[in-house]
């Protein structure tokens, strides 16, 4: 495989005396799906954060691209092209569907010399964006409030799937969504994959990672308790993983 | 429901505080002798200016989820502010600027730094240092006002310079300057809101914080200017109060936040953040002069506007939540 896209270094994070994360290493390729398992409060969460720009790591460090990396906000991984879903969803209820899609990065043209926003170039945009993914929303100028979880989290992701930027992070995607879309989310990340991106996705449903991923690295404790292919390991190796049955590192099993 | 009846459903809701107005005009001009004249609505519009002014600053805080009670002082401070320097007699300076009308420019910009001056101070205590702005801005409201007692010593400025004066006294159609003033203060900071980056984006962080730092918005700049133009608006409120009043005194717009207060929450801004248009906001105040007129009108003690007041804001709140439900039958 070329350079991997993002390399992370022995990262770990104190709150406090508490160690939430004890060094972290992994890489992920470009195009390549990663899922993130473990327990809960084995500080998975944690880490998408300091990748996000959310959170900053106590010490160890990241190459994105080859480069020393640290996002010291959202804004400055998202400049550097890393997107993320949260669990908790991110949108703004009291602004409509457009407002959310565009959320920080509005289209403007200048009237006067003042940045105006370009409602009507925003709204095709959203409009192509949801029909290509097959999203039906029956007004893009409803309030977010008004509409079910369902299209909420489909909104979400079609975000991203448009951004797409070149590293997804993905928080439990789908944890408000139905079966059709559930695996229509999953035929996105793929899609997503194959344009050359990068795919980090969270799960506690080990039928999703293995229906998506390329590789799977369990989270225990606060480090690495596997790193597998997913063709060359089963649901129940790495069940054993996340409540470390097996040694950490341990490879193949079945 | 065909998208028709909807939308135009949606507009009335969202626009609610306009029909009220002009309902409660309609009342009053058929029921009250002599409302009905243009004399009477111009001076609803002349009256409702500095609170208008005020009530701009304040939307644009609440909008963005958070709070300024200060707005009243530091009004009352710029006042105080431009009195001393610019009013020839009490505690006024009398300072005498050549030509005669560089003296507005130069009062405006001190009452726009001094509110500007509090803006910064209480957005970054709330801001950089996480602190309540409930709490924050309750304390500059006080401490505030003591400076204003403490610069004037509880004495008054009078007879504001000719050349400041000017702006309240010249009309334009029928409506002085300084209503004028207001009115384009309206328009502009609506512009903002609705149509700038700036604006959507306050409007979003009043809905969720969270969401709109994790999309890259730059929060804490954003709510460190909306409390800036919240404090240099107040200043220019202050500006336009010392022309009214031609000078300051020490208790100068006493109990403009309340009705501030009440002119937004009736004008459909959601205490909660997130919700609310400045138009709506002017809709308010207007209907609060409105309201004051006619009590006047009518002759009426003064001491009733007060429970009025105060009925209104309860019927506002009530029928923001009557919208609420409407809007979720709607959905």
């Amino acid at each position: 495989m070329s350079e991997p896209l993002l390399v992370l270094d022995n990262v770990t994070k104190n709150y406090g005396a508490i160690q939430a994360l004890r060094g972290i290493s992994f890489s992920i390729g470009r195009g390549e799906v990663v899922a993130l398992l473990g327990d809960n409060g084995a500080g998975k969460s944690t880490l998408v954060k300091i990748i996000a720009g959310g959170l900053e790591p106590t010490s160890g460090r990241m190459l994105f691209e080859g480069k020393e990396f640290l996002a010291r906000s959202p804004a400055e991984a998202k400049a550097a092209g890393i997107e993320t879903v949260y669990q908790d969803l991110s949108l703004c209820t009291n602004v409509d569907v457009v407002a959310n899609f565009f959320m920080g990065r509005e289209i403007t043209r200048k009237v006067l010399g003042v940045p105006v926003l370009d409602e009507r170039a925003m709204e095709a945009v959203v409009g192509k964006a949801l029909a290509n993914a097959g999203t039906h929303i029956p007004s893009l100028r409803t309030k977010v409030e008004h509409l079910s979880g369902g299209q909420r989290q489909a909104i979400e992701l079609n975000r991203f799937v448009h951004w797409g930027g070149k590293l997804v992070l993905l928080d439990e995607p789908f944890a408000a969504l139905g079966v059709e879309q559930t695996r229509r989310g999953l035929d996105m990340i793929r899609q997503v994959a194959s344009q050359g991106i990068g795919v980090v996705i969270i799960t506690h449903i080990m039928q999703q990672a293995f229906q998506v991923a390329d590789r799977i690295v369990v989270i225990r404790q606060g480090v690495v308790a596997g790193d597998v292919a997913r063709n060359k390991t089963s649901p129940d190796a790495v069940i054993n993983m996340i409540t470390g049955e097996t040694l950490a590192g341990a490879g193949p099993a079945g | 429901m065909s998208p028709r009846t909807r939308y135009s459903l949606e507009l009335v809701l969202d626009n609610l505080v306009w029909f009220m107005l002009v309902f409660v005009l309609a009342v009053f001009s058929i029921f009250i002798p002599n409302f009905a004249q243009l004399g009477i609505f111009a001076n609803i519009i002349e009256a409702s200016s500095v609170l208008g002014v005020m009530s701009i600053g304040l939307a644009l805080v609440i909008i963005a989820g958070h709070m300024d009670l200060s707005v009243e002082s530091v009004a009352a401070l710029s006042a105080m502010a431009v009195g001393i320097m610019f009013c020839s007699s009490g505690i006024g300076l009398g300072l005498q600027l050549h030509p005669d009308w560089l003296m507005v420019p130069v009062s405006l910009a001190v009452a726009l730094a001094v509110g500007a001056v509090i803006g910064v101070i209480n957005g970054f205590l709330i801001v950089r240092l996480k602190m309540s702005a409930f709490i924050i801005t309750l304390a500059s409201y006080i401490w505030v006002r003591g400076l204003v007692l403490v610069v004037s010593g509880g004495r008054s400025a009078q007879d504001l310079a000719p050349a400041i004066r000017w702006f309240g006294i010249q009309r334009l159609a029928g409506l002085p300057l300084t209503a004028w003033i207001a009115i384009g203060c309206f328009v502009v900071f609506s512009l903002i809101l609705a149509k700038t980056p700036f604006g959507r984006h306050l409007v979003m962080i009043g809905g969720n914080e969270t969401a709109t730092f994790r999309a890259g918005i730059r929060v804490n700049r954003n709510l460190i200017i909306a409390f800036v133009l919240a404090g240099a608006i107040a200043g220019l409120a202050g500006w336009l109060l010392a022309i009214r009043t031609s000078g300051a005194t020490a208790n100068l717009g006493v109990g403009l936040l309340f009705n501030a207060f009440a002119a937004v929450v009736i004008g459909g801004v959601s205490l909660k953040g997130g919700v609310g248009t400045l138009p709506g906001v002017y809709a308010g105040v207007l209907l609060l002069s409105a309201i004051n007129t006619a009590i006047n009108l009518m002759g009426l003690p003064a001491n009733f506007t007060q429970v009025i007041h105060g009925l209104l804001v309860l019927a506002a709140v009530l029928l923001d939540a009557f919208k609420q439900t409407i809007r979720q039958r709607l959905a």
